[in-house]
């Protein structure tokens, strides 16, 4: 799942399109994605895909974004051999294998151009209990200290003579214990050093905190929205009205 | 100058403790003084620390009896929301202070708890990450930060607070010498240029001597030894309290019993001159 992951991480960039709103954003990621869903030819497909890229080379992230379409290009192969092999429909079975190319692109699109402080943004816009999108910031957050807590720790115990990659599977998820109990433990110390020094910098005292960032909508948000509304109308349109084309 | 901190016999024991944390402890400091604490490990230091930023009693309970006034009113009284304003507390660990994605939202963090309006804060982050000169890292994620990095953004979080009193708990435990030695210069002037009081725990006095006002030695909850740094490390005793002597104050009592100091102060070149001269003759 690593590859996949990867086309999933967010990575600091300057385009126009990393600096929108991520309510834009997600909007935009969601409208794509919804489009994917509703066209049902492969040539307005091909259009949804066109978007997608042209997404894609705004925001500065063609070459990442190829990558994925690759990686997921290989998975789709299967998908589209089954359904060949079951429907023999050359156009449904491509539809089906791209349409999944395009679904992953699309939320991938939102992924990896919203940082993690504007995900939480969009977490507030949602009204989650401050509570809640607290521990999933703090969660989020803490990821790279865990995974450096995690080295040191492994390191720590290899030279103490422990040996991770030796016998069967079973026997290598016993060796990982000396690992997780150090860790689950540092953790937890971790956590009331947190809540201290939460409490002291006067965390949960007033019902409705300010926030520091402020989103005012740019041209570039209302030129986005606006093209993934289009977007998504003609492929609702397409959906009611328009018949799919038949191949004999 | 009027007391900003005063501990009136302050004792504390966290429930099923065995002993008190803190016994009969009593400590006034003027505004604007930067006061080390020292004192061997579990002495009660942390202890008598988050009873000053209100940690104990409202955090956590326990057998509190005594009173600790911040600027004149007591923090029994008072709850959370203006203790952080008058007192900021930078925990040992950087780390684990920093709770947001950037920089300039950490720094934010209490200011947004507390419902500071937007404009109000940006002004008191930008005052803050200017004042520790790190306004260049306003928008860097914690783990692209080095040690000393994290320590200035977390002091900056605490500093935008605008706290009149200060609490460092070991301070440069996890620095090297030198960004340790900037740290001090760094408390040094924003006392000068804040008037803020610091209440500095911390086993590296060598660095701390030269900024410090006074000196408070505890051992087992209680206070052992009060005053000058000068007089406290000169006098017997604060090796006994396992207090660290700078090797400044080892070098004085060590001419000093060879005679070629006074007990109270180091000779001047001008009567190190004299005396070698009187000694030749």
């Amino acid at each position: 799942m690593m590859w996949l992951s990867g086309g999933f991480i967010f990575r600091r960039g300057n385009s126009v399109y990393h600096r929108l709103d991520p309510r834009v954003k997600l909007l935009n990621s969601v409208l794509m994605f919804a489009s994917t869903l509703m066209v049902r030819s492969v040539y307005e497909l091909l259009g949804v895909i066109v978007f997608l890229v042209a997404v894609a080379a705004v925001a500065t992230v063609l070459r990442r974004v190829a990558r994925t379409m690759l990686l997921t290009g290989t998975f789709s192969v299967f998908i589209f051999l089954i359904n060949f092999l079951f429907t023999r429909n050359l156009e449904s079975s491509v539809l089906y294998a791209a349409r999944f190319v395009a679904i992953v692109v699309s939320t991938s699109l939102f992924f990896i151009t919203t940082s993690p402080d504007e995900l939480e943004q969009v977490m507030k816009t949602f009204r989650l209990p401050r509570d809640v999108v607290f521990a999933f910031v703090t969660a989020v957050r803490f990821i790279p200290v865990m995974m450096l807590d995690t080295i040191q720790i492994m390191d720590a115990q290899k030279s103490r003579g422990l040996e991770l990659d030796k016998g069967n599977v079973f026997r290598r998820v016993r060796n990982m214990v000396p690992v997780l109990i150090p860790l689950v433990v540092n953790s937890v110390v971790r956590s009331g050093e947190l809540a201290e020094a939460m409490e002291s910098r006067a965390y949960g005292v007033v019902p409705r905190p300010t926030s520091l960032v402020q989103y005012r909508a740019s041209a570039a948000d209302k030129a986005v929205t606006v093209a993934a509304i289009l977007l998504f109308a003609l492929a609702a349109y397409s959906f009611y009205y328009v018949l799919p084309v038949q191949f004999p | 100058m009027s007391d900003i901190l005063e501990i009136r016999g302050l004792s504390f024991r966290y429930p099923e403790a065995p002993r008190m944390a803190v016994s009969g402890f009593d400590l006034a400091i003027p505004e604007g003084e930067i006061v080390v604490l020292a004192g061997p490990s579990g002495c009660g230091k942390s202890t008598l620390l988050r009873a000053v930023n209100g940690l104990i009693p409202h955090m956590y309970g326990g057998e509190y009896s005594g009173d600790v006034l911040v600027a004149g009113a007591s923090v029994k009284g008072s709850d959370m929301r203006e203790l952080a304003q008058k007192v900021g507390f930078l925990f040992q660990n950087p780390e684990n202070q920093i709770f947001m994605f950037s920089v300039e939202r950490d720094v934010a963090f209490g200011l947004e708890n507390i419902g500071t309006p937007r404009e109000e804060m940006r002004e008191r982050v930008d005052d803050a990450l200017r004042l520790l000169g790190i306004g260049d890292l306003a928008l860097r994620a914690p783990h692209e930060l080095s040690d000393g990095q994290k320590q200035r953004v977390a002091l900056a979080g605490v500093l935008a607070m605008r706290p009149r009193l200060v609490i460092l708990d070991e301070p440069t435990s996890l620095l090297d010498p030198k960004t340790a030695g900037e740290l001090v210069d760094l408390v040094a002037k924003l006392r000068r240029e804040l008037g803020t009081t610091f209440v500095i725990v911390e086993h590296r006095l060598d660095l701390l001597v030269r900024v410090a006002d006074r000196l408070v030695v505890m051992s087992e909850g209680r206070k052992v030894m009060e005053g000058a740094p000068k007089d406290v490390l000169l006098g017997e005793g604060s090796e006994k309290y396992g207090v660290a002597t700078p090797a400044v104050t080892r070098l004085q009592k060590m001419l000093a019993r060879d005679g070629l100091a006074t007990a109270d102060g180091l000779m001047r070149p001008a009567d190190l001159a004299a005396l070698s001269e009187k000694r030749a003759r």
